[in-house]
């Protein structure tokens, strides 16, 4: 019985390992695209390089742990410059996929450059690592081939700033708002989540200015003169990031001055606001409170201080900005890496499967790791801050919601 | 044999199968996609400004015509996407009847104006406030009908069909009459043909095929925002891939598309970095020194070239 139990066991080892030995690769191929410049480039790169950082770290330690062999297997990079460029960033995707057969396919940061991979990675059944793409139309419930892993999708983000407006801002005498966005994915969905929140509310907050202007403005003063006829008191000017520095340029030169003024980017990338608009420029204005400034209880990979102080390290030349997008980037390779190390195959429903599991248990520097059953984003939220000039230092307070609000709303700001 | 024939089976016969057999053996299915999407577009041109020399920097509006009548019958009157695509070229040309008013000009003027008028029909549908009917600025999604593999062989015999009209232009009493407008408008108008109808055609045929090329990329791609299909490099490519292979011919545009293409791709995966700069010269180098495009190199040696 013994000697039989034995053979049988031999036997099937005999059938098992060698197969286990041949199957695992010798490396991890993955694939991405970068912008190094057109438009793209100020949110590309760091999240580019915040990867690469996660990435050399793991390949210096022998690779990261694929559960799958039961051993760490290291890392290969194949990544594209697609200029910003939509078509080149079409082509290359389906180079990466069809050509260099890469194992995981990561997306451009943003979600102009994202929107052309989602069907291409369906078409070739690859899950798509889609880092920064909040776009709201990438998740439908039949495409399980897209999953987000860095940014919350744009319907989330302005909630707590709109949270802040209708419970917190009928107290400090704010009732009348004023909104201009960008019309693109990124602002102008954010725009259609603002609104919908103020009208639910029923806190007598209303909306007295609402206008999209295409992305490309690069003069204000105008708008701002119109805005500056509603008497609002608060404004929130949606934008990437060179609307929002054009836009506080303008304020300045013009002398108009708002009690309450929201912008995106003065708060996830901070340092390429402060260079264009000047410490003072900053000064009072509302902002979204970036991972890279928050703190978050990292329970896997660095924290906070570890990481700006790699990357200061490795990038210190000061030509990519250290911020948001550096920590989404870092974020992704720990998503990935956590996954590998769960994941019961490298097929592409396995490692979405494995990222999934991960949804509401994994807690990075980015927050909470949370996702909706389309693959979208809804942990990693971005509190409501008020940025403090000290001389040429800028401060974050964060100010909403009240369980993480490290101090309280200037209004109406210095 | 007759010319036509000799033309449809020495050129699109040959054309066709190396498309349709091009899945089988190169995995980059989006870029032979693309290359066909060109093809299609530059022979658009090629009877634009080849045969009428009208040449419409705006013809990407004819594009995103396409790509938006074939995604609002999808998403609003879950049309399939063969009526659709039907509605999406009806856009096409109802924008290029509108436009007719437009051969008042000629020249550069027209050419800008054609610009101006695409970059309106894009600002119209990009406009946040028709949100519930184009989605505005926020893009479409086309998940419902995706079906890459059916797309590219309705792609394929779009391109079939205009390969087959340009091969019919250039050996028919139609292609000549149009040729003779584009040489002088009053002597050929002198000589008994109809000015106005040719260009008119000339224009709708152009406008046709555009249409259902953007209805059909719209199908391939089915996630897009309005700058994907209203964007100028579109027109721009088209242009230089007709200019460099030569227009009024039949071979020019695909000679143009294949080399010029294959090296944007080439330069666009190895080094990206030099590829405005390769282009650049590339251009420069047509303009300079072969402004008739590659098959005026083969002419200049008495060889007729298709």
């Amino acid at each position: 019985m013994i000697r039989h139990t034995l053979l049988a066991a031999l036997s099937s080892l005999a059938l098992v390992t060698p197969a286990v030995a041949a199957e695992a690769p010798a490396e991890i191929k993955l694939g991405a695209l970068y912008a190094s410049s057109g438009r793209f480039a100020s949110i590309s790169m760091p999240v580019h390089d915040g990867m690469m950082l996660w990435l050399e770290q793991k390949n210096a330690e022998g690779g990261v742990f694929v559960k799958v062999f039961n051993r760490k297997i290291p890392l290969k990079l194949i990544a594209y410059d697609d200029q910003s460029n939509t078509g080149t960033a079409a082509t290359l995707y389906n180079q990466l996929i069809t050509q260099d057969k890469v194992d995981i396919l990561i997306a451009d940061s943003g979600s102009v450059l994202t929107s052309v991979a989602v069907p291409i990675a369906r078409d070739n059944k690859m899950l798509l690592i889609d880092q920064t793409g909040t776009g709201a139309t990438f998740f439908t419930p039949d495409n399980p081939y897209i999953v987000l892993l860095d940014d919350p999708v744009s319907t989330i983000w302005p909630k707590p700033l709109a949270d802040f407006l209708t419970q917190e801002g009928p107290k400090l005498g704010i009732k009348k708002v004023a909104m201009i966005y960008a019309t693109n994915d990124f602002t102008g969905t954010q725009a259609n989540a603002v609104r919908k929140f103020i009208k639910e509310s029923n806190s007598g907050v209303e909306l007295v200015y609402d206008q999209g202007v295409p992305t490309e403005t690069s003069n204000y003063t105008v708008l701002i003169n119109n805005i500056r006829a509603t008497q609002p008191d608060a404004v929130i000017e949606l934008g990437y990031a060179p609307n929002d520095i054009a836009f506080l340029r303008n304020l300045a030169d013009s002398g108009v001055k708002f009690n309450f003024l929201f912008c995106i980017y003065p708060g996830l990338e901070t340092d390429l606001l402060a260079k264009n608009v000047g410490a003072a420029g900053l000064n009072g204005v509302f902002t979204y409170v970036p991972s890279s400034e928050m703190s978050y209880e990292s329970e896997f990979g660095m924290n906070l201080p570890q990481f700006k102080a790699a990357w200061n390290k490795a990038y210190g030349h000061g030509k990519v900005e250290f911020g948001f997008n550096s920590v989404a980037g870092y974020t992704t390779g720990l998503v990935l890496e956590k996954a590998l190390a769960t994941a019961d195959s490298l097929d592409q429903l396995a490692l979405r499967k494995a990222i999934f599991d991960l949804s509401g248990k994994l807690k990075t520097i980015d927050g909470t790791f949370e996702l909706n059953a389309e693959g979208a984003q809804i942990g990693e939220i971005t509190p409501l801050g008020q940025l403090a000039a000290e001389g040429e230092q800028i401060k974050f307070v964060t100010v909403w919601p009240f369980a993480v609000a490290t101090g309280k709303p200037i209004y109406p700001a210095p | 044999m007759p010319r036509l024939l000799r033309h449809a089976l020495f050129i699109l016969v040959p054309l066709i199968a190396a498309l349709a057999i091009a899945p089988a053996v190169y995995g980059n299915h989006l870029l032979l996609f693309n290359l066909i999407v060109f093809m299609t577009l530059a022979q658009g041109i090629n009877i634009v400004y080849g045969f009428t020399g009208y040449l419409p920097f705006g013809y990407v509006g004819f594009f995103g015509a396409g790509a938006y009548g074939f995604s609002l019958a999808v998403m609003h009157l879950h049309a399939s996407p063969f009526a659709a695509l039907a509605l999406g070229a009806l856009a096409a040309l109802l924008l290029g009847l509108g436009l007719t008013p437009l051969f008042r000009l000629s020249g550069a003027y027209f050419a800008i104006a054609s610009l101006a008028a695409a970059l309106a029909v894009l600002q119209i549908v990009s406009n946040p406030a028709l949100e519930h009917i184009t989605n505005g600025p926020y893009g479409v999604s086309l998940s419902g009908v995706f079906d890459p593999s059916l797309a590219y062989a309705v792609a394929l015999a779009i391109l079939a069909g205009t390969v087959l009209l340009v091969i019919w232009l250039r050996n028919a009493r139609f292609g000549l009459a149009l040729q003779a407008i584009r040489e002088d408008a009053i002597s050929a108008g002198m000589a008994g043909i109809n000015v106005v109808r040719g260009r008119v055609i000339a224009w709708l045929l152009a406008a046709l095929i555009a249409g259902l090329t953007g209805g059909v990329y719209a199908w391939y791609i089915s996630v897009f925002y309005p700058e994907t299909v209203f964007s100028g490099e579109v027109t721009v490519f088209a242009i230089v891939f007709a200019l460099f292979g030569g227009t009024a011919t039949i071979l020019g545009p695909i000679l143009g598309v294949a080399i010029l293409y294959g090296i944007y791709n080439a330069i666009g995966i190895s080094t990206p970095q030099y590829f405005q700069l390769v282009y650049g010269l590339l251009i420069m180098g047509l303009v300079l020194f072969l402004p008739n495009g590659l098959v005026s190199l083969l002419r200049r040696r008495g060889v007729d070239v298709p």
